[in-house]
This record gives C-alpha cells, structure tokens and sequence, in this order.
C-alpha cells in the first residue's frame, strides 16, 4: 500500500505543496443484530480507498476516491491540489501546521481473541439466548441484542517523510429490553443502550461483559420501570453512575474543550464553546476534586493508537487539572494559537473518505478517594441515575439536560425506590462545581462513545470515557413536558 | 450506470441460486466551509458502495463493499454465501420482492448543479464574507453540491434506479452576541437564492443583538418552517412509522380515524409529486405511495415496510428502509399542508409568544408522547403585540409534541424546505402553551 501512496506524496512534491499526506484506509466491519427473536441485522462490510489531503500556499484542499491504482490516486491528489487553489481565493493568511518529528512506524490495538476468526453461529447462538430470557415476560414487547466488531487498517504518509501503518480493533455488544402497558413503554439496558458498550480489543472484551448473567436483571427493571413512580421534579443531590458519566463528560467537557470549535470553526453546525482561550489556565471549571486527562494511550480506548491522523504521537495531557481549564483537544493547524508549538494529537477523520478534523480523545474523569456507601450515605435527599437515554446541550456546551434509563431515591443516606424517566439539567462550570465526591479506583468504569458526530460533510468518531460514579450537590431534577 | 448493471450480473451469477438483492449508492460530491470570513475546509469525495442481501431457505446474509474487482466480488458473495449456510432458519424471513411498476417521476438531475466547481463555492463564500467585513459580521456556513444515484436490483429482475442532483447553502452569522441562520437544499442551483440566504442570516444576527433573559415558562409560539420542521420530523418517525404502531408504541397505536392532533394540521407523505419529492421507489424496490398520515388531526394511515404490511395484514406503501431494519419503515417525504398568511401574519396574531428560527440538539425523551427537549439558536425573539419586540437569551423546551401540535393556533401560506431525516416541506406555526423549561447564558 505504501507505494500506492508515494504516488500522492510524489505528485503533491512536484506541486511543491506546502504539505501532504494520503490515507489509505480499509475498513472491516460486522454488525449482527437479534430483534424479538429474528435477526433483524447480519452484515460484514469491507471498504477500502484513500483521502488526499494537500495545503498548498496556505490553504487546504482534501479529496478521496476508491479506485486503487496509482493514476487515480496521481488524479485524486490533482484534484486536491485544484480544490486547495479555490480555498485561497478566501483567506485571512496562510495556515501554518505545527511540527512533528517523521514517524516510519507500526502500531496495532493489543488484542487476546480475533472477533472475525469468532464463527457467527457462536455470536447469534449467545444471541438468541439473550434474546430469549429478555422476551420471558409477557410484556417486553421488544427484545434487541447486538454485536459489533470493527478493524480499521491505516497506511499514513505525509511529504514530511511519516509513514505510519496502524490496525486498530474495537468489539461491542448491548441488549436492551422494552416493556409496554397502556402506550408506556420503559427500556433497560446492559451494558447500556444507544448501540451498548464498545472498546478497543478483541472477543475477549464480549466475554468480559458476562452478558447472561444481567439478562433477567435487565428484563425485570425493564417491566418494574412500567409501575415505577416518575422521578420527582425539584432540586435534589444527584450521584450519576453507569454510562451516564460518559456522557456527560462527553458532552459538557469534551465537545467545549475541542479548540476549533472554540476558536468558531464549528460554528455553521456543532456550535461554538464557552471555553475560550483566554480561560486557559486561570478558569475555574469544577471543583478541587475534578481532573479530567485526555489520553490516546489508554488501554481499551477508542481513541487509543500509536498516532493521530495529523501523523502526531500518542500523548496523555490534563484538560481539567484541580478543576481548572488546563488544556485543549488539539490537532496541528490550531494548536499555534494557545500558543502551544506541538499539538497534543487529536485529529482524527472518519475512513478514508473525509479529513482529520479535531475530536475528542479518550477523556476520564481521575477517581476519587470516596467510598460508593459513603457517596450514598452522605445523602439526605437525593437520587442516583444510571445510563444514558437522552442528551441534549446547547451550541456553547452550557446548558444540558440529559435522560437516564432508571433511577433510585436516596433518602437519608440509603438507596430508596426506583424511579421511572428520570432527568436532570444543569450549566456546565456550575454543575461540575457542585461536584463533592467521586468514587474511589476500585468503581472506575471505562465506557465507550461510538456515535460521536460531528463536521461538514457529518463524520462520526468513536472515544471511551473512563469515570467512577460522582455525586453533584443541588440538581434541577425531574423535567417533564 | 453501465458499470453498476455489470457488477450486478456478476454478484447474481456468483450467488448460485439464492435469491440476491443489491443495492449500490453513488455519490460524487463536493463541500466547501467557511468559518471567521474564511474557507476553512474543502472538500471532494467520490464512491461507490454496494450492499449485497442474500437468501436461501429462511436464512439471510448481508455484505457490503465498495472494491468490484473479480477477486473482491468472488470473496464477498462466497463469504455471505457461507455466513448465511450456517445460518439457523429463520421463520419470518419475507422472500425478496418481485418487481412492480415504478411510477414516471419528473427528473431531478441537473448537471450544471452536480459539476459546480470549487471556484463558484468559494465565490459564493467569498460573496457573504466580503458582506459580513463591512458590517463586522463573522459569516460561517458551507456551500455543498453533487450526485447521488441509487440502484436497487434483485436476480427475481427487478432493477430500480433513481439520480438526483443536489445544491445546499447554509448559512450563519456571528454579530457580536447575535446570530443568524439561514438554510435551502435544492436539485438545481437556479432555485437556490443565494443572496437571499445571506440577508437573512445577516439581519437576523444584526437584529439578535444584546438579548435579553426571560423566564422558562409556558409561552405561545411562532416557529419559522426549519424550527417547526424539526419537530415535525421527530412526531412522523415516532408516530406514523408502521412498527412502532404494530409494537403498540406510538401515541398513534389502535387510533386511526381518531382526531389526535390540532384540526389545523395535515401531512401527507409524497415522494412522487409533493412539495418535498424523492425517489419513487423504496428499499425494497417497492413503488412509494402518496400517504395522508392526518388530515385535520385526525390520524388517516401509518407508513409499512412488507414486513409490518404483513403483521398489519395490508398492503406496503413503499417506505422500507434498508433491509433488514431494527427501525422498520417510517416516511421521508413529508409535506406539512400550509395555511394561511405569511410569517409576519403569524407574527401579527400574537399578543406575546416567543419567535423560534431554529432548534439545536433536539432530543427523545419519551417516545410514546413524543416528550422532546432541545434548544433554540440562531435568532430567538420576543413578540409583543404583534411586533417582534427584543432578541431573548436561548430557552430550551421539554415538551411533548402530542401536545404542541395538539394546540396549533396558525399555520403560514408560505413553507420552507428542509433536509431533515428525509426532506420535509414544512410552513411556519404558531403553538400555544409551548414549554421552556430553562434558559442559557447568551
């Protein structure tokens, strides 16, 4: 592959472009997918083409094709260069990349079992076993499993002499039951829903999931939520366990710490950030307890790979240090403007047919020293809400308000009754300051993102959340229309 | 074209007598955006990707890929082939459909819009940004244009083809602390009003300016068609879909021929010849149909796929999705019946309501109401006495959209079109007792 992609690096030198990289990409992937007892989704898919990406006098131009011959990819690299020439037709002055050392290198996710070796029979077999214990009562109206399993192969060479091949693997499964009486329906998860729980690995990350033990769990809470009282509306103190911290680191630190987005590249669709660059370093985010680290080391991570698509290094670095805005999601073009000479690496593009753009890395909240019992025990009126339903946060990352699959009271100082719907809003810098307690290292869950989307044309990348559940004092709970 | 009925005969040949679905989606495409008066990415993409279905004796197997070589093609339909093989039977697995007659459509292909140059995007950038300069304005947005062409073919001879070509222009403006938006996807560039667009946008950041914070509460209002679209869109996929109706899921289960919503409104589902058309065939090769899922508010039909046609003992309406779905079918042509007046009339009723040019993050939160949140963005503004009075802070709403369009006060002549899930043909409405149920910081 590497010396279909000198042909790119070859035609954008005699162009004397500025830089240039290709990305030949080839991407396996198997979704199965089992609904109330048929398979409702059994699909492999192989893609394979490559992304050209050129700047040339300053200004980007990127185009991707499939057809894998060195004259298409020379055409491809032209028309990159072609499109690069348009772009300076509006600019304020030229971007300038920041540096990175040539990288010659190979780089692959650590894994024990290979998913795709995994015969499909013994992945619905564990399927349709689930889905079989989820649908034992009669009012699950719907039962879903699925699996999912990815390799991306990646063959990177920049016209500053990187030439990195990388494999990166992820395996996912979920099972979700849907209890429905009288038009109500209430749905439980395991590991959690929205697609359920993926990190980087092989089928040892579905073993490790001991899917059949919380199958009748998952289908009990699922028809107990239908009787279940609604979560109370007020103000309350609220522990967020599950996937739930996924999201909301995801969602209220993540996306507001992505530097374009707050320097206004994003502004047309995902939106903009309340965490500008002045704020770097002095502003106050949360509480003392709150450390949030961005790391692309981090074993089972999605974002997790030797390099970045900028062709920069895995690096591990604080966004959030004592609970003070310490640091940005980074990628080469940008990262000059906090002043910062090399970027932390966090550009990514989604295949071969779109260009890195900045993403969220693996981002973690670092555990606390508090025991889960005391985190529950130092409640007097409280609630404790687990996995993600919904989410929504507005243009700047302020204001949120996020839905979870069940919830529990916590009255003086011991869990209560299950709630139904339960939800909660906030403003961002308020909210993580009401933070009080986190969990200590033995709670600490690594969760992952797979549907993060974001961009023009829209690209979708996958990271992992790490946290423990963490208790955020006086929370505006339980918003109904 | 040539070259995709090629490989077909050759993915049909390679399937040795399972019944074999293809379907191949071109797309030859182009994206230029702008961002502080700047072009700030711009980009060109061209592929080709085909999904193969294979069934035999109750079992299916899916492969998609985008390489047709020989070799590749040989591997991924004796891979599926062997993926289906082992396979255990499954016993409502529908056998691939055999071909009816697709009805005549008028095209939408224009060349002149698939083979807009990089020049003519950057000029239109250029055009808003130069404008936004004079004024200290930030314009912000993308210009985006190509082909798209799908092929659905099966070795029972049903081969369906439907191209489209496709402009779109979006636009934001960044005004100090006020902003704008303007948005319009067309088939041909000539019905793009490009000047228009970035007026809009630019009054509406100038007139947001320095907005003020009211109180989250109960208000009537006046959504422009983008923010009215976008949770019409939300109320079809949640209530008119045939397997959330089966599954007893939507509000809309066991109540058709009931009023359910506001008299004054009505949609239909037309790809054929409505406001906002599409292809005239369904994933499953299945003719699409005109369907009026209300008709003043009373609940007409619901859209079916064969598979939940069949659980409801009727006929499809051509509206599957790709097989198989976890999400059955749902409609992608919506056409919201307009009413009377324009906008401003709207504007004019309104003792005081709260005018909406846009959602962000609209989200579920109960689907059996259709309970959504979501913020406005984009130019939010109080009307007093008719008037629009001062821009407001951003509000977000927790409501059920049951509800709102139970309680639809007007509907506007004039409608926009939107690309939503699929695209939508939606006026301006103005709703009473809409909840906000917090507000933000700017």
């Amino acid at each position: 592959m590497f010396k279909l992609a000198s042909k790119a690096i070859e035609v954008a030198g005699k162009h004397r472009v500025d830089f240039g990289d290709i990305r030949i990409v080839e991407d396996r992937s198997q979704y199965l997918a089992v609904k109330n007892g048929e398979i409702s989704g059994l699909t492999d898919s192989v893609t394979l083409g490559y992304g050209v990406r050129v700047l040339y006098k300053g200004a980007w131009g990127f185009a991707s094709g499939s057809e894998m011959t060195e004259r298409a990819v020379a055409d491809t690299t032209l028309k990159a260069i072609a499109i690069a020439k348009a772009s300076g037709l509006l600019m304020h002055g030229r971007v300038r990349l920041a540096r990175e050392p040539a990288y010659t290198d190979f780089w692959q996710t650590p894994f024990l079992k290979d998913p795709f070796a995994v015969p499909v029979q013994t992945k619905l077999d564990l399927m349709f076993r689930l889905d079989a214990v989820l649908r034992r009562n009669s009012k699950i109206r719907v039962a879903q499993t699925s699996m999912n399993f990815i390799r991306e192969h990646q063959w990177h060479m920049t016209t500053e002499g990187s030439r990195i091949e990388q494999v990166l693997l992820s395996s996912g499964a979920s099972m979700t039951a849907t209890a429905v009486l009288n038009g109500e329906s209430q749905m439980r998860g395991y590991p959690c829903s929205h697609g359920g729980q993926t990190l980087s690995g092989g089928w040892e990350i579905i073993e490790a999931m001991n899917l059949p033990d919380h199958a009748e769990r998952v289908r009990d809470e699922a028809v107990a939520l239908l009787s279940a009282p609604t979560c109370p509306a007020g103000v309350a103190d609220l522990i967020i366990s599950g996937n739930q911290m996924a999201l909301q680191i995801h969602e209220s630190v993540g996306h507001a710490s992505e530097l374009d987005r707050v320097l206004g590249y994003e502004e047309s669709y995902a939106g903009s950030s309340f965490a500008t660059t002045e704020k770097l370093g002095k502003f106050r985010y949360g509480s003392p307890i709150v450390n949030l680290v961005a790391d692309a080391t981090l074993p089972g991570g999605l974002a997790t790979a030797g390099y970045d698509d900028d062709a920069v290094k895995a690096q591990r670095w604080n966004i959030v240090k004592d609970g003070v805005l310490s640091g940005y999601m980074t990628n080469r073009e940008f990262c000059g403007r906090i002043g910062k000479e090399r970027s932390w690496g966090s550009c990514r593009a989604d295949g071969y047919s779109n260009i890195p753009i900045t993403r969220i890395c693996n981002l973690s909240l670092m555990p606390g020293s508090t025991p889960m019992d005391q985190l529950v025990e130092e409640i007097k009126n409280g609630i404790m809400m687990e996995n993600n339903v919904s989410w929504s946060i507005d243009q700047k990352r302020l204001n949120f308000q996020f839905g979870c699959e069940i919830g529990w009271l916590i009255k003086n100082g011991k869990k209560t009754k299950m709630v139904k719907n339960p939800t909660y809003q906030g403003i961002t810098p308020e909210f993580w300051g009401s933070c009080d307690a986190i969990a200590d290292h033995s709670e600490w869950r690594l969760w992952g993102v797979s549907n993060c989307g974001k961009g023009q044309p829209g690209q979708t990348a996958a990271m992992c959340h790490g946290s423990s559940p963490a208790r955020f004092r006086k929370v505006k709970i339980g918003m109904h229309g | 074209m040539k070259n995709i009925e090629q490989v077909c005969k050759k993915i049909f040949t390679l399937a040795r007598g399972a019944q074999c679905e293809v379907m191949a989606e071109t797309r030859d495409g182009a994206l230029t955006r702008f961002a502080d008066n700047v072009i700030s990415q711009n980009v060109a993409s061209a592929s080709v990707n085909y999904s193969v279905r294979l069934l035999e004796n109750g079992r299916s197997a899916k492969v998609s890929f985008n390489q047709t070589g020989d070799a590749y093609l040989k591997h991924a339909i004796s891979s599926a082939l062997e993926i289906l093989r082992r396979q255990k039977k499954d016993p409502a697995l529908l056998p691939l459909a055999k071909p009816r007659p697709i009805p005549a459509i008028a095209s939408r292909y224009n060349r002149e819009t698939a083979e807009l140059s990089p020049t003519f995007r950057a000029d239109r950038a250029a055009e808003l940004s130069r404008a936004c300069r004079k004024t200290g304005q930030i314009a912000c947005g993308t210009v985006e244009n190509g082909v798209s062409e799908l092929t659905l073919a099966n070795n029972l001879g049903l081969f369906a083809s439907y191209k489209e070509s496709y402009v779109m222009h979006s636009v934001t403006v960044r005004d100090h602390d006020g902003s704008g938006w303007a948005e319009r996807p067309a088939h041909d560039v000539k019905d793009l009003n490009f000047k228009l667009l970035n007026e809009t946008a630019r009054a509406k950041a100038a007139a947001s300016r320095s907005p003020r914070e009211i109180k989250p509460g109960k208000y009537t209002v006046v959504l422009e068609p983008n923010a009215a679209a976008a949770l019409v869109s939300y109320l079809a996929v949640y209530g008119f879909a045939g397997q959330y109706y089966n599954e007893g899921r939507s509000f809309t289960a066991g109540k058709l021929g009931k009023r359910l919503l506001s008299p004054l409104l009505t949609i239909e589902d037309n790809a054929l010849d409505g406001a906002a058309p599409g292809m005239p065939f369904d994933y499953e090769g299945q003719p699409r149909t005109r369907v009026t899922l209300v008709e003043n508010g009373v609940l007409k039909a619901v859209v079916h796929d064969r598979k939940t046609a069949k659980k409801a003992k009727m006929a499809s309406t051509g509206h599957a999705l790709p097989q198989p779905s976890y999400m059955g079918p749902i409609p992608l042509n919506l056409a919201v019946k307009p009413g009377q007046g324009a906008l401003a009339d709207l504007i004019k009723g309104a003792e005081r309501a709260i005018l909406v040019t846009q959602f962000h993050y609209t989200n579920i939160l109960k689907t059996q109401t259709v309970e959504m949140t979501g913020m406005t963005r984009n130019g939010t503004f109080m009307v007093e006495n008719g008037h629009i009075a001062y821009p407001i802070k951003n509000m977000r709403f927790t409501q059920s959209m049951v509800e709102a369009f139970d309680k639809i006060d007007a509907v506007s002549a004039e409608t926009g079109l939107v690309a939503e899930w699929g695209t939508l043909a939606c006026p301006a409405m103005r709703l009473k007792d809409f909840n906000f149920s917090s507000s933000t910081k700017f």
